[in-house]
């Protein structure tokens, strides 16, 4: 694939790219991570060149899932402009499974991923990222992670986009002088032409399989402690227990886009009349109801598309590790169908298909 | 079945094929446990994994889903969709824990009283087994 | 005022724990908030088995969930369930009263119990250091101040049976050891104070004289907060540096116990999903839009929708993951127009809201180029407004 060396830092690569996009009228908009207010740092959809001097694409951290973003974007219809996209390997995999599942439209869209090496929990931040930059910037250019990333992040071995038209190499890479741009699809390849200095190049894979086996070691601490034995009922009663029913993880999870979620609806509710009957029953019931209900009831809906991410984790006012219990259960249940979500826009998800010979273990 | 447990099963059965068995059965007076409470669904594939997960936190020791033999689907494929939901159900409860001999999935046709005979008989006895199921008693799910 | 003086034996929710077993015995159920099972926190339990009681708080260091919602949880509409008394703070009360009026919550054989509050720590400090907090809350239940409780909290002037319609109140009398009073509010609660054989002619004047007391410190509190408020919200500037951190995720609007809908305006199609080409006309027009965008739209609308219920409990402030300032904007713009209207939520049962009921002849002062009064100004029963310098003036 073409490799392309773009002059500065990543941020600085990316600013250039998507200038040199505009001015060549390439693209009408970009929709990026960018400095909305000092310190603050949202998805916005530029359309002023003057405006790209505030994208901030490689900053560490994703105060939504941009693959959501892009699914509010397009559900209706697809950009009528040209329109770069720069998103994170997870927040591009979830736009896909959004894809499938009719909630965003790839029409008209060129797709910029990174090599990534990871966001900190958006609170951790909250006086400001200038701190943690350095020690990131360090880590990612030694290809490790570092105790300051979400936890999903130290664990992720889909760091490297899969279906992007072009990828910003940010992995084990010194970036300090000049970044390099991969064009990885033909698509790619036309959009950057005349950006810089080009020449042929296949990814770094010994570097990167290095990374992965740096991730994969993390898995123990971070995923394998919420195993079967550890939970059971009581286990989850006891992971779950300060939740406050705010359904803060559903909401920020980028694949779980009901307008009205089965966990709101009329469907859920306590019906009054069936509560004495559940106090007959047990005795006692904790309120609001349905607090295991609905985190078990939502693994069954979406585990099967379940990116790791890692936004709901993040969105939990009273941190309860959401996404390590999902994201290890997806691995299993996406593994029992040779399925990863996201690795391909038209792969269907495997509720929605089905082999006539198939599971003949399952059912009797 | 020994011991004073009487268990609740909960039955999903498709009105084509696994409830016309559950009458013949009955019909036939063939002898089962008196376990088993059956819901009529049009095909095995209306159910949602929701209604497992729901039936066992409200209490119910076993539940069953029942359908058409694969290939034999009144509406075709559906049963074939319930195949692959249930192995996501039963995938599921297995890592987080939850007993899933407490659940089962099983392919009884019209014609086979017998067999449905056989499937409550033997579920049962598996769910006696197992014992009540702990979510009856569980106050704070 | 009478009640029933009960010595505090133990801790104050041990007391309060032996009241709640003696009304127990005189009611189908109570809904009190209880320590979950991993001790780390807590959560509100309806009980009918009196053991479950040991595991009861009835005064819990921190209210992670909002007592109205929990209520709420068990459907909406008016009757069906049983016989319940609902231990409350007095926000929680109050945010249920107001729910009752939307028919979102059943108070038809449901009582509701309030206690004196001293405030509740933010949810995310207590988990840090759960023993820690707990021995904090048991010095502040003695008499001690502690600043690392809400702010909104510390500012809360309706700590107690002030304007609340509930059935019951339990004063907290600080002192070594202290007691508690058990009052009636109303003729439910006062049977069923008797059924239960908690009821008592005691004087409690002590107690009125504290009260009192604390609600000057609160009121100065609120009064300072207040103006604080009004000096960093002023203007769009003002309102953006305040919500600068906001990712509009929505969590204040979904743990808040007056905003009910199941599908919340600002999460609807009409408010997110919009068609590309909107957004892009909308991107070209400014030069740039943010994804989840209408971020301000989202906040003043919602006070347009809820302010005038708005209790200024803090749940909303509690579950911000941003730390926000929430509550205490939304209280602050509540109370003007609350005081507007002559309106307090959860004062009362039959107390109309004001956007469902009017007069014919009233608010003259927005006609015309009357302008908007300024904060603090209201209304009477003539309709003359009582600040007469600021008649006319437009902020």
């Amino acid at each position: 694939m073409k490799r392309f060396q773009v002059p500065g830092t990543p941020d600085e690569a990316v600013r250039e790219l998507l200038g040199f996009l505009m001015e060549q009228e390439r693209i009408r908009g970009a929709f990026v991570l960018a400095e909305v207010n000092p310190g603050g740092f949202a998805y916005t959809l530029i359309a002023d060149r003057q405006l790209l001097g505030r994208a901030a694409p490689t900053v560490p951290l994703m105060p939504v899932n941009g693959g959501r973003m892009v699914s509010r974007l397009t559900t209706l219809e697809p950009v009528p402009e040209p329109t770069a996209v720069v998103l994170r390997p997870c927040e591009l995999r979830a736009l896909f499974e959004l894809v499938k599942l009719g909630q965003a439209r790839l029409d008209n869209l060129l797709l910029i991923s990174c090599t990534c090496g990871g966001v900190v929990p958006t609170r951790s931040v909250l006086g400001g990222i200038d701190p943690v930059l350095e020690k990131h910037r360090d880590a990612l250019e030694s290809g490790v992670t570092w105790d300051g990333l979400r936890d999903t992040c130290r664990v992720c071995a889909e760091f490297v986009p899969k279906g992007a038209d072009v990828t910003v190499a940010l992995v084990g890479k010194d970036t300090r002088q000049t970044t390099d741009m991969l064009a990885e699809t033909e698509k790619g390849e036309r959009f950057l032409e005349g950006l810089s200095p080009s020449s042929e190049s296949e990814p770094d894979t010994g570097m990167l399989e290095r990374v992965g086996e740096e991730r994969a070691g993390h898995r123990p601490a971070v995923l394998d402690r919420f195993s079967p034995d550890a939970l059971g009922i009581s286990g989850l009663i006891s992971v779950f227990g300060r939740c406050i029913n705010c359904h803060a993880c559903s909401n920020a999870c980028p694949v779980c886009y009901c307008n009205t979620c089965h966990f709101e609806s009329a469907d859920a509710e306590q019906k009054p009349g069936t509560v004495s009957d559940e106090l007959d029953q047990r005795g006692g019931l904790r309120l609001p109801v349905g607090t295991i209900y609905y985190h078990v009831g939502r693994m069954l809906h979406v585990s099967l598309s379940c990116v790791g991410c890692g936004m709901c984790s993040d969105a939990c006012p009273v941190n309860i590790p959401v996404a390590s219990i999902f994201t290890r259960l997806a691995g299993s249940v996406q593994g029992m169908f040779d399925y990863l979500a996201g690795r391909d826009a038209e792969e269907k998800i495997p509720t929605s298909t089905f082999e006539a010979e198939e599971l003949k273990e399952v059912g009797a | 079945m020994a011991g004073d447990f009487q268990p609740t099963i909960v039955g999903f059965l498709c009105n084509w094929c696994s409830y016309a068995g559950a009458d013949l059965a009955g019909v036939s007076r063939m002898k089962m446990p008196a376990t088993m409470v059956a819901i009529r669904v049009m095909c095995s594939s209306r159910v949602d994994p929701l209604f497992v997960l729901k039936a066992f936190l409200n209490g119910a020791d076993g539940i069953l889903v029942a359908g058409c033999h694969p290939g034999d689907c009144h509406y075709q494929t559906g049963n074939y969709y319930t195949r692959r939901r249930f192995a996501l159900t039963q995938r599921v409860f297995n890592e987080l824990g939850l007993e899933t001999n407490r659940v089962r999935l099983s392919w009884v046709s019209a014609s086979e009283g017998g067999r449905f005979q056989e499937v409550v008989t033997g579920f049962s006895e598996t769910i006696v087994k197992a014992g009540p199921s702990p979510a009856r008693t569980e106050v704070f799910l | 005022m009478k009640g029933k003086r009960i010595p505090v034996d133990g801790s104050v929710n041990d007391t309060l724990r032996s009241v709640l077993a003696l009304l127990l015995k005189a009611t189908d159920a109570v809904m009190v908030p209880s320590r979950i099972p991993s001790k780390e926190s807590f959560a509100y339990l309806l009980i009918r088995d009196p053991k479950l009681l040991e595991a009861a708080t009835p005064l819990a260091p921190v209210m992670p969930v909002q007592g109205a919602r929990a209520l709420q949880s068990m459907g909406r509409g008016r009757g069906g369930l049983p016989g319940i008394l609902c231990v409350l703070r007095p926000c929680e009360a109050r945010a249920a009263i107001e729910l009752f009026k939307r028919n979102q919550v059943d108070l038809e054989d449901v009582l509701l119990l309030t206690i004196d509050c001293p405030g509740a720590f933010p949810t995310r400090d207590y988990l840090g250091n759960p023993e820690e907090f707990d021995r904090r809350f048991e010095e502040i239940l003695q008499g001690k101040q502690d600043d690392g409780l809400r702010p909104d909290c510390k500012s809360c002037v309706g700590f107690s049976l002030q304007e609340v319609a509930s059935d019951v109140h339990i004063g907290l009398l600080r002192g070594k050891p202290g007691e508690v009073a058990v009052v009636h509010r109303s003729d439910r609660g006062e049977r069923l104070l008797a059924d239960a054989g908690v009821a008592g002619d005691d004087g409690i004047s002590d107690w009125e004289a504290g009260v009192e007391k604390e609600a000057r410190v609160r009121t100065g509190a609120r009064d300072s907060a207040f103006q604080e408020m009004k000096g960093r919200a002023a203007g769009v500037d003002g309102f953006e540096k305040l919500f600068a951190d906001c990712v509009n995720c929505h969590n204040c609007m979904r743990v808040c116990p007056i905003c009910y809908c199941r599908q919340c305006f600002f999460d609807s199609g009409d408010s997110v999903r919009l068609r590309a080409e909107d957004y892009f006309a909308r991107a070209q027009h400014r030069g740039g839009i943010r994804f989840p965008g209408d971020m301000m739209q989202f906040h003043v609308g919602r006070m347009y929708h809820m302010a005038l219920s708005c209790v200024a409990c803090g749940a909303c402030e509690d579950a911000c993951p941003m730390d926000v300032p929430v509550s205490r904007v939304f209280a602050f713009v509540g109370a003007g127009v609350q005081e507007q209207f002559g309106y307090a939520p959860g004062r009362s049962r039959e107390e109309a809201m004001p956007m469902t009921t009017f007069k014919e002849d009233e608010l003259h002062a927005f006609e015309d180029a009357g302008g908007i009064s300024a904060p603090g100004t209201t209304e009477t029963q003539s309709g003359k407004s009582k600040d007469q310098d600021s008649e006319g003036k437009v902020e």
